[in-house]
């Protein structure tokens, strides 16, 4: 076994200056620009929903998109500070109200199209679509996610993972609740509680080994 | 103070923070030394330096926080070979995560989570691993060599005789024939005169009784 003090040589000896990682904020408002990026070219290749104009008129709505989106944004805020050394973990508690917002309208709308739902309600050409807007969001966002917070490997994967998926999740929620009329049949809050509920709980379940996958090299060697 | 990249914030170096005297020029020395704000603040400075590719600093860095990441492994860990393992693991991670460190906050805090969470997983993982482990005793010694095992064999070969002449006569009988002596059932029908499925009865009955007689002698045990 190597000594400390060889130890200590080797890593002086093999230092390389480094880039320091930005601000959290920073590196928050990048990633929400990707996201931004995804969803414009997502617009433009679906195109926005026919009655957006008349949905948005609907509070609910309203709410519910508003909340989703902060959810994404504070969520993503909080993953980016969790995943540093010297930040609380409390962060993590930041996308909580927001989450409180999108989750408490998700659950009226439920109720209310639970009664005014028909027979034909779900279309399968239309849940198609849905489920590629659902993964064009998502991939990219979560990749991007994944490689952003690789540092968080050592540390505090758990916390990393799960507030990072539930940034991708709030912004794919708002991508389909943007781009799909479907929520005049329960698909939609299938779709909102379940990606919600997918991606936090894959994370969850595989957050460290995602991790170990995208560490630094040095860092697998060295564990 | 300004890296490669051009992109490290500015820094104020008090003077003698690197030399370790105050500001009045004095040295200081003792427990002075490692006062946690003067260290924290030189440590600061040395690992943006470090940053920056100051070899000099980073091993001067590592080198001071070396016993107070030993101090903390200690508390957690019994055996010195585990401290000083775990005290390796956080400087690997150091090194591998030192660009996560900004410079403007402090570097306590930065270094305490890192070796807390290392220190954390290392005894996470010890405790799976002793869990799923158990110790060796004397009771799980075999040898290769086949005479160190023999009395055992020797034993169970007597309590089998013994279960064997416990026996009814048939039942002995179609034992002997068909396990011991590696009979078929074709030549034991022919041996003894009985039919084949007398003695395939035989057989069944006596495996019954041999398996109750040895069970019991084991409980006895």
């Amino acid at each position: 076994m190597i000594t400390t003090p060889d130890l200590i040589d080797a890593l002086a000896a093999n230092l390389a200056p480094v880039r320091r990682l930005r601000p959290p904020a920073t590196r928050a408002a990048c990633w929400l620009l990707l996201a931004a990026l995804v969803l414009a070219l997502l617009a433009v290749s679906q195109g926005i929903r026919p009655d957006l104009a008349q949905r948005s008129r609907d509070p609910t709505f309203i709410l519910g998109t508003a909340g989703a989106l902060l959810t994404g944004v504070l969520a993503a805020v909080a993953a980016f500070m969790v995943s540093l050394p010297d930040r609380s973990r409390l962060c993590m508690l930041l996308p909580c109200p927001a989450l409180v917002l999108w989750l408490s309208t998700i659950g009226y709308q439920c109720l209310t199209n639970w009664v005014s739902l028909e027979p034909n309600g779900i279309r399968f050409g239309e849940t198609a679509r849905c489920f590629a807007t659902l993964v064009l969001t998502s991939l990219p966002l979560s990749l991007a996610m994944l490689m952003m917070l690789r540092y968080a490997a050592p540390l505090r994967p758990t916390a990393a993972t799960l507030t990072g998926s539930l940034a991708v999740a709030a912004i794919t929620a708002t991508a389909l609740s943007l781009f799909h009329d479907l929520d005049a049949t329960v698909m939609i809050l299938m779709w909102n509680l379940g990606t919600a509920a997918l991606f936090v709980g894959l994370g969850g379940a595989f957050g460290g080994k995602m991790f170990s996958w995208a560490a630094p090299r040095s860092m697998t060697r060295g564990a | 103070m300004r890296g490669p990249h051009g992109r490290a914030p500015p820094l104020t170096v008090v003077k003698g923070a690197l030399t370790g005297e105050d500001a009045l020029g004095r040295r200081a020395s003792g427990p002075d030394r490692t006062r946690p704000a003067a260290s924290d603040f030189e440590w600061s400075i040395l690992m943006a330096r470090a940053q920056d590719g100051d070899s000099d600093a980073y091993r001067r860095l590592l080198e001071e926080v070396t016993p107070y990441i030993r101090s903390l492994a200690a508390s957690r860990h019994r055996d010195p070979s585990d401290v000083e393992d775990a005290v390796q693991d956080i400087l690997l991670t150091i090194h591998v995560i030192r660009q996560t460190y900004d410079p403007t906050r402090p570097f306590r805090p930065w270094l305490v989570t890192i070796a807390n969470r290392r220190l954390v997983d290392r005894l996470r993982r010890q405790g799976r691993l002793r869990s799923r482990e158990t110790a060796l005793t004397s009771d799980h010694e075999t040898f290769q060599a086949g005479q160190a095992n023999l009395h055992q064999e020797v034993s169970y070969r007597h309590e089998l005789r013994a279960a064997l002449d416990n026996l009814p006569p048939g039942q002995r009988e179609a034992i002997r024939l068909l396990k011991l002596k590696e009979m078929s059932l074709k030549e034991a029908a022919t041996a003894t005169g009985r039919s084949v499925t007398a003695l395939k009865g035989a057989t069944h009955r006596a495996l019954k009784n041999l398996r109750k007689m040895l069970s019991h002698r084991s409980e006895v045990q």
